[in-house]
């Protein structure tokens, strides 16, 4: 018979997603996930202890004259298991992170919980686009590319306009695309390559350095600016030194004030976890509105597996990218019906292309 | 930091040794006026204009590139350099409006108003670059010249006159001003100088430069073909002059030419906007977007509206889906068009820009724009000009990138490597591509930096 713990337990199964404060570390946002998890579930009444035969030397009774004593059988709760005596139940959830973010920067940070983690595994294999936004500021210099570090430099701005800016962009994004179709490491000479690259479906599969797939400049107001990036295998500094790139590409010197990832896959932060929320109740219901999702990235990840083909799974996980991507910008420029992020296109049979 | 010894305890041989130091203790904020002492640097006053630069890149040995050290290197250790795979920057002491690249020869002209309008460098065997006089010898010319050297025009007004354009051909170039008429030079064996021929002229170290006679009104378009030349006037009608084998002169006849003549056949009363030839066949593009074609058609350049492989006269070119087209460019052997909403269609033979598998079409077909950057992040990026060299197409879009594709002859599309290109591909140049000229084996972009 189940306790309401195990029960508990068993709904912990899943992805879902969090939205990690600044400052903080990845694994501290982890620990606390864990140890909120399991204060629910060892917090959940213990199970009516169960009653063992014992034999105990008891009075003989009634009569007060006898003073000897009978061993009489009774059923009388074992402390067996009493949570006293074994511990709380459960001292370990396995917890694990996606792909990680640095104490600077803030934003959605994917967890999965029990045989969720396995799904993370696929998803992190897989080359799913993140998209960030990254807060800029010109006229300084720093040693660590962020805005409180030591000060090496600082510069006039007052040259920069925002189209100039948008212009350095324009050059950077060119550099970036021509990257992601290098690194595919795909012959460029076939006809197949060719069809690939018509659909936009050439980008590296394996190990690729970090490539921006979009870039593009959302608020301008000297000397602040906020740039909205789409990236593949990028770390959060490698996008501050984005930032003072962009600076010096302008002649001038730029530090990066924050990053914030709003995107990791098909993971959003409208529907990452705030920390008021780090609960079992709301993680039990960010993984079922999660389900379809890890699903799909489950399937996608086995099929990639048997098929044994890395290009249909790659394939398909670019579907998946490119229907974000195009939910993503549907939703930004029309006011659709349905696309949401957990929509992924359906599974594409081996042997095409 | 001041080390201040204290005694606190007045007993003799025993003192309590106090010691203050002046430095402020650790973990307290450094005070603000501390912070900003550091000095602000400026490296770009507020005012500053874009720089506009010149960039080449392709077959080196001709001196069509214009860095001698390529050909002749300045110290021992250095070996010769005979390709230029990436757009490498050419050091011009004036501002360059227009080049043109012709086959194994470079012009590069600045509209101003001073003495030296005109440089050119690379083959000079027919004296397509004028007179260039040797160092010892002042009746000698160079045959090769290795570095951007000036062209002396014989204007009657050469301090009021200014360059609008350049073209050049296999041998021979034009030069377009703005008060003076159109000037040639080169090898005129087909007329294509728009003179006289003369039977066994010698063409090396000529200093002839032949101002062309013979137009109703100004001219305001040049197009060098192969062997022949095309000439665009106010009034919006096209002459031509030079050889005629393959019809390419449209005169209805298949003889040279020696003096410039009106284009009849279906151009005749049409308002034409841009003549464009390189090799053997001709476009041109009329003011309501039409497209005239007439030369060599034995790539399928002109089969849409005729089977034989020379047209001696100018037809109209009856394609459809094009859309208004605003610009043409012709190849050796492959045609282009730019239409008003920035899509760019291909026909003949060659690599097409659509993949390895389609080698000829005598339809247009349609590049995609994905190519171009057009993307989710970048819906509206249009192509703003397109050019053909010999081989290879190249097109410029408004956001001031160059897509390049076609087969790389000798390096000319300076994707850094030797291979041809089956769809466009992007060529790293530092700025906003503004032009580009297109020859056999090499380039010139025109180029102005972003800051």
């Amino acid at each position: 018979m189940t306790t309401q713990a195990v029960r508990l337990f068993r709904r912990m199964d899943g992805l879902f997603a969090v939205y990690k404060p600044q400052g903080v570390h990845w694994k501290l946002v982890r620990d606390t996930i864990e140890s909120n998890l399991l204060k629910e579930l060892n917090s959940c009444p213990p199970p009516a202890p169960q009653l063992a035969v014992k034999f105990q030397l008891l009075s003989s009774g009634a009569n007060n004259g006898s003073k000897d004593l009978i061993l009489s059988p009774s059923m009388l709760p074992s402390l067996a298991d009493h949570p006293l005596v074994t511990g709380p139940q459960f001292h370990k959830v396995h917890v694990g992170v996606g792909h990680r973010l640095d104490a600077f920067s803030s934003g959605v940070l994917v967890l999965g919980v029990g045989k969720g983690n396995g799904v993370l595994e696929h998803l992190c294999r897989s080359h799913v686009t993140r998209d960030y936004t990254l807060e800029g500021e010109f006229g300084r210099a720093t040693n660590d590319f962020s805005h409180t570090t030591r000060v090496i430099e600082k510069t006039t701005y007052d040259h920069v306009t925002q189209d100039k800016l948008e212009k350095v962009l324009a050059m950077i994004q060119g550099a970036n695309q021509k990257a992601l179709i290098t690194y595919s490491q795909m012959d460029l000479r076939t006809q197949e390559a060719y069809e690939l690259a018509v659909k936009g479906l050439l980008y590296p599969h394996g190990k690729s350095p970090p490539i921006l797939t979009g870039l593009r400049c959302i608020h301008f107001n000297p000397p602040h600016f906020t740039l909205e990036v789409q990236c593949v295998n990028e770390t959060q500094k490698y996008l501050r030194k984005l930032i003072h790139e962009v600076g010096l590409e302008l002649r001038t010197s730029a530090v990066c004030s924050g990053v914030r990832r709003t995107r990791d896959g098909p993971f959003k932060a409208e529907n990452a976890l705030t920390r008021q929320h780090w609960t079992a109740d709301c993680i039990i219901q960010a993984i079922a509105h999660f389900r379809k999702t890890t699903r799909k990235i489950r399937k996608s990840g086995m099929h990639g597996q048997t098929a044994g083909q890395l290009n249909s799974s790659t394939k398909i996980q670019e579907q998946i990218r490119s229907q974000i991507g195009q939910s993503d910008q549907s939703q930004e420029h029309v006011e659709l019906s349905s696309p949401t992020s957990d929509k992924i296109v359906d599974r594409v049979t081996p042997g095409t292309g | 930091m001041a080390l201040v010894n204290m005694r606190s305890c007045g007993r003799p041989g025993f003192h309590l040794c106090l010691r203050a130091y002046a430095t402020r203790p650790i973990g307290s904020p450094r005070k603000r006026e501390q912070q900003d002492d550091t000095p602000v640097f400026q490296y770009v006053g507020q005012h500053r204009k874009p720089q506009e630069k010149v960039f080449v890149w392709g077959f080196s040995y001709t001196g069509a590139l214009g860095i001698p050290s390529f050909v002749v290197p300045d110290s021992g250790r250095k070996k010769p350099r005979k390709y230029q795979l990436t757009p490498y920057r050419l050091d011009t002491e004036q501002k360059i409006s227009s080049a043109a690249c012709g086959y194994g020869f470079t012009l590069l002209a600045c509209n101003t108003k001073d003495l030296t309008k005109l440089w050119g460098m690379g083959l000079n065997k027919d004296s397509q670059l004028g007179f260039q006089r040797t160092q010892h010898d002042r009746n000698k010319s160079y045959e090769y010249v290795l570095e951007p050297s000036p062209v002396s025009l014989p204007l009657l007004n050469p301090q009021e006159t200014r360059v609008l354009q350049v073209s050049c051909g296999r041998a021979h170039s034009l030069v377009l001003t703005d008060s003076e008429g159109v000037f040639s030079m080169g090898n005129n064996a087909y007329g294509q100088c728009g003179r006289k021929i003369v039977e066994d002229e010698v063409y090396s170290g000529s200093h002839l430069v032949h101002k062309i006679e013979g137009f109703d009104s100004r001219v305001t378009q040049v197009a060098c073909g192969q062997d022949h030349s095309l000439f665009l006037t106010e009034t919006e009608t096209v002459y031509a002059c030079g050889w005629g084998a393959d019809g390419q002169t449209g005169l209805g006849h298949h003889n040279k030419t020696p003096c410039p003549v009106p284009v009849g056949g279906d151009l005749a009363g049409v308002k034409v906007q841009q003549v464009t030839t390189y090799g053997d066949c001709s476009l041109a593009v009329s003011t309501d977007g039409q497209v005239f074609g007439w030369g060599n058609s034995e790539y399928l350049q002109l089969a849409s509206v005729t089977e034989a492989t020379q047209i001696s006269s100018p037809r109209l070119l009856p394609l459809r889906g094009l859309g208004r087209v605003r610009q043409a460019a012709c190849g050796g052997t492959q045609v282009a068009v730019l239409n008003e909403e920035g899509d760019v269609f291909v026909w003949g033979f060659g690599i097409l820009g659509k993949g390895p598998k389609l080698s000829e079409s005598a339809v247009p077909e349609r590049v995609p724009a994905t190519f171009f950057g057009r993307s989710e992040f970048n819906p509206s990026v249009k192509v703003s000009s397109i050019r053909c060299g010999l081989n290879h197409f190249a097109a410029v879009t408004d956001r001031g990138e160059l897509f390049v594709w076609g087969k790389n002859v000798r390096g000319c599309l300076g994707i850094g490597k030797h291979d041809d290109q089956y769809f466009p591909w992007r060529v790293t140049v530092p700025g906003h591509v503004k032009d580009v000229a297109c020859g056999v084996d090499h380039m010139v972009a025109l180029v102005k930096s972003i800051i």
